[in-house]
């Protein structure tokens, strides 16, 4: 999976510093925002493989994110991996409804969001060439 | 009966008419002799002539007294007769056949009958007596009751809950001022109006809940029901119960609505602050743990990426620190728990200490943190500990409101008249509005236009007025303007010279 484009959306800039070092030494391509106003712009413009959002953030939280991405043609089908300090923050049905493919809840390992990312990414490659 | 007293009358007339004839010839014969008016035969007719006429009269009194007599017993034994009639007519309810008012014509029924008089009598006496004694009794009753009335009255309309009652037509039967001010009718000029009508029509669902609760003839039953009062909702707990009559029917209901609204909002704040308290906490924790596994896994390559993992996870382990210190010296505040300890210090000092550890948080933010000019003289008597935890989360604060590019600056200045030293933290940021500067040190209250803008308990700021009035005897004060930025700040007394001096 290296050379993929992941981007990482997190109001706290230790999270995305730890997040990015973890992926930058696997291999990935990593783009930031620290909120969702701006990573939906990022989104559009630079369309990464993958993003790890948090859910609650000023401005634009990871939910109204997600809503919003999967309301437009070229941003509706990049997988969502969600990072979340409430425990029930989103339901299943709003992570079915959303199409979030997976939510880890902080405090979370890298480790455990690296084996997440590389996943979706390979369910991802397995649709696409079906 | 009758027969009796003709006999009776009778008797009366010949003994009167007899005694009469008498009188007549006596009187006859006193008139012949005095046609004579001489002796005869040695007697003396001077004394003849008196006597006659005495006797005559006697005679004819004599007739007229037993005639007066005789018409006095008719009349006196017909009385009693009908006394008697009365009595007897008492006891047999009635049943007289005609009979009532016969008089007997023996004198000696009054005896016969006076023993069953005094007896009636005394009963009688008896009777009336009691009856009122009943009367009084019953007029305790009614002053009792009306005064019972007027005390339930009384606490019904002091009451501050709303209180409805209504009858079994939905009419209002009463209600007290604060119904009257919840449903905005004049509660003294109401009754027996359709409650629906009282209430309004945006209120329907609270007139369903009384017409159905009486309809069900149920036990009480609770709702909690939104109403709209000048445009802002308003929730209350409404507790419906019927009002039964002597036959156990249901006559009315009567309803109760308390004013939970505050209630509601303390529930939403204390939920609020849970889950804000749950995700400040969890943030740094994240961060420690994330670079813990990072250090442990070997996924830092050099020396430098090292201490700065060393770094970040202090940091945030203070962070973590700072956030459970808050909580629990806010709950120690307020239960007056807390262990107090002032010392004499310089608040410039204090200050200083604390602006490096926040000079990195806000370069994080790429916001720029202007220190003070030297004071000459800021000695205060404070706890060091919670005034640097004040100064903390007055800077923090600021930074966290402030955008990308903006500044934050921190002054003191000492007012030697009125003996006290003021700090004010002023920010760039994106201010406060008007409606909410005066909640901004409540506890767990958050800005509403500022959530977006960042994360916090609403627990720092009622920190921060907490210790500096209650602990410290100053005053906290906010100054903000939509867009420009917000100044936070506060006074305490200064520390006496001579205190100085002596420690």
């Amino acid at each position: 999976m290296t050379g993929k484009r992941v981007l990482v959306v997190d109001d706290e800039v230790h999270i995305v510093h730890v997040v990015a070092i973890k992926l930058r030494n696997n291999g990935y391509e990593v783009i930031s925002a620290d909120n969702g106003a701006e990573a939906f712009e990022l989104a559009c413009d630079e369309k990464p493989d993958i993003i790890v959002t948090d859910y609650q953030m000023p401005v634009m939280s990871g939910l109204e994110l997600v809503e919003k991405l999967r309301q437009r043609d070229e941003t509706k089908d990049i997988p969502v991996i969600m990072l979340t300090a409430r425990s029930f923050a989103i339901s299943k049905e709003q992570q079915e409804d959303l199409r979030v493919s997976s939510c880890l809840s902080k405090p979370f390992s890298p480790k455990e969001l690296l084996g997440n990312i590389e996943d979706v990414l390979y369910q991802k490659q397995v649709m696409v060439s079906n | 009966m009758r027969l009796t007293r003709i006999l009776y009358a009778i008797v009366t007339v010949i003994v009167a008419s007899s005694l009469f004839i008498n009188g007549l010839a006596e009187w006859k014969s006193y008139g012949l002799l005095s046609e004579d008016s001489g002796t005869e035969e040695g007697r003396s007719y001077t004394g003849y002539v008196q006597r006659i006429p005495v006797l005559s009269v006697c005679y004819i009194l004599g007739a007229v007294g037993v005639i007066y007599l005789g018409w006095y017993h008719l009349r006196l034994t017909g009385a009693v007769t009908s006394i008697a009639a009365l009595l007897q007519d008492d006891k047999t309810s009635g049943s007289n056949d005609g009979k009532r008012f016969l008089p007997p014509f023996r004198l000696t029924k009054i005896n016969e009958l006076y023993p069953a008089l005094s007896k009636h009598f005394a009963g009688c006496t008896s009777h009336i007596t009691e009856y009122e004694k009943k009367i009084r009794d019953l007029q305790v009753k009614i002053q009792l009751s009306k005064r019972r009335g007027e005390n339930t009255e009384a606490i019904i309309y002091s009451i501050r809950d709303a209180v409805i009652v209504i009858d079994d037509s939905d009419r209002l039967l009463m209600a007290n001022e604060a119904a009257g001010r919840l449903f905005n009718f004049d509660h003294n000029d109401s009754k027996l109006m359709p409650v629906s009508e009282l209430i309004g029509p945006d209120q329907g669902e609270f007139a369903d809940f009384l017409s159905h609760n009486r309809q069900s003839k149920g036990q009480a039953t609770r709702k909690e029901i939104e109403f709209i009062k000048d445009g802002m909702p308003e929730i209350f707990d409404c507790i419906v119960s019927c009002v039964y009559d002597q036959d156990r029917q249901v006559c009315g209901v009567v309803a109760v609505l308390h004013d939970i609204t505050r209630e509601k909002q303390i529930q939403q704040m204390k939920n609020d602050f849970v889950s804000h308290v749950s995700h400040e906490l969890k943030t740094p924790l994240a961060s420690i743990t994330a670079f813990t596994e990072m250090l442990a896994d070997g996924e830092a390559n050099d020396e430098q990426t090292r201490k700065e993992f060393y770094s970040v996870i202090q940091n945030q382990a203070q962070r973590l620190n700072r956030l459970i210190e808050d909580i629990l010296n806010s709950s120690r505040i307020e239960s007056g728990l807390i262990k107090i300890n002032k010392v004499t210090a310089s608040l410039t000092m204090l200050i200083e200490e604390q602006l490096q550890m926040i000079k990195t948080y806000a370069e994080e933010k790429k916001v720029t943190v202007i220190g003070q000019k030297p004071i000459v003289y800021d000695q205060v008597d404070v706890d060091k500990d919670m005034m640097q935890q004040v100064i903390v989360n007055l800077l923090s604060n600021a930074v966290k409101y402030t955008p990308s590019g903006g500044s934050v600056k921190i002054e003191t200045e000492v007012d030697e008249n009125a003996s006290l030293v003021r700090v004010n933290v002023t920010d760039t940021g994106v201010g406060i509005p008007e409606e909410d500067i005066q909640h901004v040190f409540d506890k767990f209250y958050r800005v509403g236009a500022n959530k977006k803008q960042a994360e916090g308990t609403g627990l720092g700021l009622n920190l921060v007025k907490q210790i500096i009035e209650k602990v410290h005897g100053g005053r906290v004060f906010v100054m903000s303007k939509v867009g420009v930025g917000s100044t936070f700040g506060f006074e305490l007394p200064l520390a006496t010279r001579q205190t100085v001096r002596a420690l």
